[in-house]
């Protein structure tokens, strides 16, 4: 760097208030700002989101379930035989016998489809429903149930209420059709784990309560299985692993919905992209703002020219300005996305509708990478943007300066 | 010996479709040390005929020479003789208005690549010498128009530069000023042996040159 060059850049930093701010850049920084921080405030909240339902969708379901290949249940031998084929698996967090069954339930004149789930209670130490539970007990005893927080709301219950489950029956049938199995069963827990289609319609039962209502006397829906956390990457590979090693009467599905994570993934991208345009929008005021500042300084790039400063160097003296005061804007434009994205997540106005969004609620993440792709860029679109007026300089003919000051 | 010369130098302009001839084979030679002022009526080519033996326009014909060596605009050192052969002064004093007193004259020291502080230390003299160093903190427009062209001349002078081409430096001062401004030009001229070529529209002020030229219908007479 050349030693005036470095004279300029160090007033320019020892001194940015009077060196660098200039009205003229007024719109040029707010333009960047602005941009870079609705950039970052749609990134922020989209990571939060990707995060947040990542987190729901590996953490609140089983990831792989053994079922039989016709659908039929489980018996409780072929549970055994296959629990002991899993048993040396080091990927596998647990491993739980599931009797799953859709019921009608209701509450006065408030009806709701619902899923029944209940897990062999010899399993129940290693299911994963108990952090879920916000409200009550996640200790289950005869009679007692977990129901999904928005279920509970659509029916209008609480802890301690009466919940009557309905079951048609098919060995069971009067000269009026299927007559339906009613019990009452009482709400000791209220489940939410975030994702909105689960807390709308689960409840968690006994398995005794289970077979009553269900009829059913022995074995299981499936066996569900979740991994431990640094395997869940590779949730279809195991359930292909699990699938070759079963006998051939079950089958291994993976649960976990792969392709809504890579779907947000890709949206995540594509607002990226999108959001980018309003940053290269605000380029434009850059080449304005230095257009502006070569008009201004006309007079000093004539004596610049005419005490022999070479072209490259008068490029950068007004280029440093310019640069250091975008990246400057940058910074807080990446503050202002910060601050804007956690005043979203932290207001109560706008609340996210979970049967659109599959959760409930905004979550912020700050995505260092995310931070770093977003300066590198607009860093990259600010020098592009600056180079292109600072050309106009090589072609300034100092004797035309110096005639019209 | 010589330090600048121009020879059958030719420049027209053409304004509105008109061409107007400023110079028509000007001749100027220059000895070292000489204090030189070049006189005539506004418009006749003055500032014209400076900037050409200054690098900074080029003649439609003729020929420049600093030193015996030929220069022009195209010359691929024209930059650096710009920068250590020759100084400028202008009407206007053409100060950076971010950088104060001090780094103004450093400037062309710096643009050189010079050390800082070697640069830093020969302002101070020149600040000193021209009776500016309480004002060496100063940005431009916190001086007088007088300490203003006396920064703009230091600036000038701080390359030790052949010869020191001012384009009418006293025209926007006040008599008071523009006096000042004289008698430093004479003085660094007595005292350095600096070369001076001045343009400027005075014939008064012209008679204290050693040699004084009047240009004319594109000559020097």
């Amino acid at each position: 760097m050349n030693p005036a060059e470095k004279l300029f850049l160090e007033r320019y930093i020892q001194s940015p208030k009077k060196h660098l701010w200039r009205f003229s850049f007024l719109f040029m920084v707010l333009g960047i700002v602005i941009s870079v921080g609705i950039l970052s405030t749609a990134l922020n909240l989209f990571e939060g989101y990707e995060h947040a339902l990542r987190s729901v969708l590996l953490d609140s379901f089983a990831h792989i379930r053994i079922e039989h290949i016709n659908g039929n249940l489980l018996p409780d031998t072929l549970i055994s035989s296959t629990l002991q084929k899993l048993d040396t698996r080091p990927e596998i967090d647990s491993a739980t016998p599931l009797l799953t069954t859709n019921l009608m339930a209701s509450n006065g004149t408030k009806a709701r489809g619902i899923i029944f789930n209940a897990y062999d209670v010899h399993f129940a130490n290693k299911v994963n429903y108990a952090k879920y539970v916000k409200e009550g007990t996640a200790q289950l005893a005869k009679g007692n149930i977990i129901v999904g927080k928005y279920l509970a709301k659509e029916l209008g219950l609480s802890l301690g209420d009466t919940l009557k489950v309905f079951y048609p029956r098919l060995d069971n049938i009067t000269p009026l059709g299927l007559y339906p199995v009613e019990t009452p069963l009482i709400i000791t827990g209220i489940y939410h784990s975030g994702f909105y289609e689960y807390d709308r319609t689960l409840i968690i039962g006994t398995l005794q309560d289970a077979r009553i209502l269900s009829g059913i006397k022995d074995g299981f829906s499936c066996l569900e299985i979740r991994l431990k956390n640094n395997f869940t990457e590779d949730i279809n590979l195991y359930a292909e692993e699990y699938d070759k090693m079963m006998d051939s009467e079950l089958v291994a599905l993976p649960t976990t919905n792969t392709t809504l994570l890579r779907l947000v993934k890709m949206q995540k991208w594509l607002i990226f992209i999108v959001f980018f345009f309003l940053v290269i929008i605000s380029g434009i005021n850059i080449i304005s703002g230095i257009s502006t500042q070569i008009y201004d300084k006309k007079n000093e790039i004539a004596v610049l020219k005419a005490l022999g400063a070479p072209k490259s160097t008068i490029r950068h003296i007004l280029g440093y300005q310019v640069t250091l005061l975008c990246l400057i804007a940058i910074i807080l434009g990446l503050i202002l996305g910060f601050i804007a994205s956690w005043l979203i997540v932290h207001q109560n106005i706008y609340q996210l509708k979970g049967e659109v969004y599959f959760i409930d609620k905004l979550a912020l993440y700050v995505a260092p990478l995310n931070q770093i792709l977003i300066f590198f860029l607009a860093s990259l679109l600010v020098f592009l943007c600056v180079q292109i007026p600072l050309r106009r300089i090589d072609k300034m003919q100092v004797i035309d300066l110096l005639r019209n000051p | 010996m010589l330090c600048l010369a121009g020879y059958s130098l030719y420049k027209t302009y053409t304004d509105i479709g008109q061409e107007i001839r400023v110079l028509k084979g000007t001749n100027l030679e220059v000895e070292c040390g000489d204090f030189v002022c070049i006189t005539g009526k506004s418009g006749c080519g003055k500032s014209t005929l400076l900037h050409i033996l200054g690098l900074l326009d080029e003649p439609d014909s003729g020929k420049v020479f600093i030193k015996g060596e030929e220069v022009s605009t195209h010359h691929p050192l024209a930059n650096q003789i710009r920068n250590q052969q020759i100084g400028f002064v202008f009407q206007f004093h053409y100060l950076i208005d971010d950088l104060n007193a001090r780094e103004n004259i450093v400037l062309p020291m710096l643009i050189a690549g010079a050390n800082k502080s070697v640069a830093f230390q020969k302002a101070d003299e020149l600040l000193l010498l021209l009776e500016l160093s309480d004002r060496a903190q100063h940005y431009p427009n916190q001086l007088s128009g007088g300490e203003q062209q006396r920064l703009a001349l230091a600036r000038a002078l701080i390359n030790h530069p052949h010869i020191v081409l001012a384009d009418e430096p006293t025209g926007n001062l006040d008599p008071q000023h523009s006096a000042e401004i004289w008698n430093l030009l004479q003085r660094l001229n007595r005292e350095l042996g600096q070369t001076f070529v001045i343009v400027t529209h005075d014939p008064e002020l012209a008679k204290l040159a050693h040699k004084s030229y009047e240009l004319k219908d594109g000559q020097l007479i």
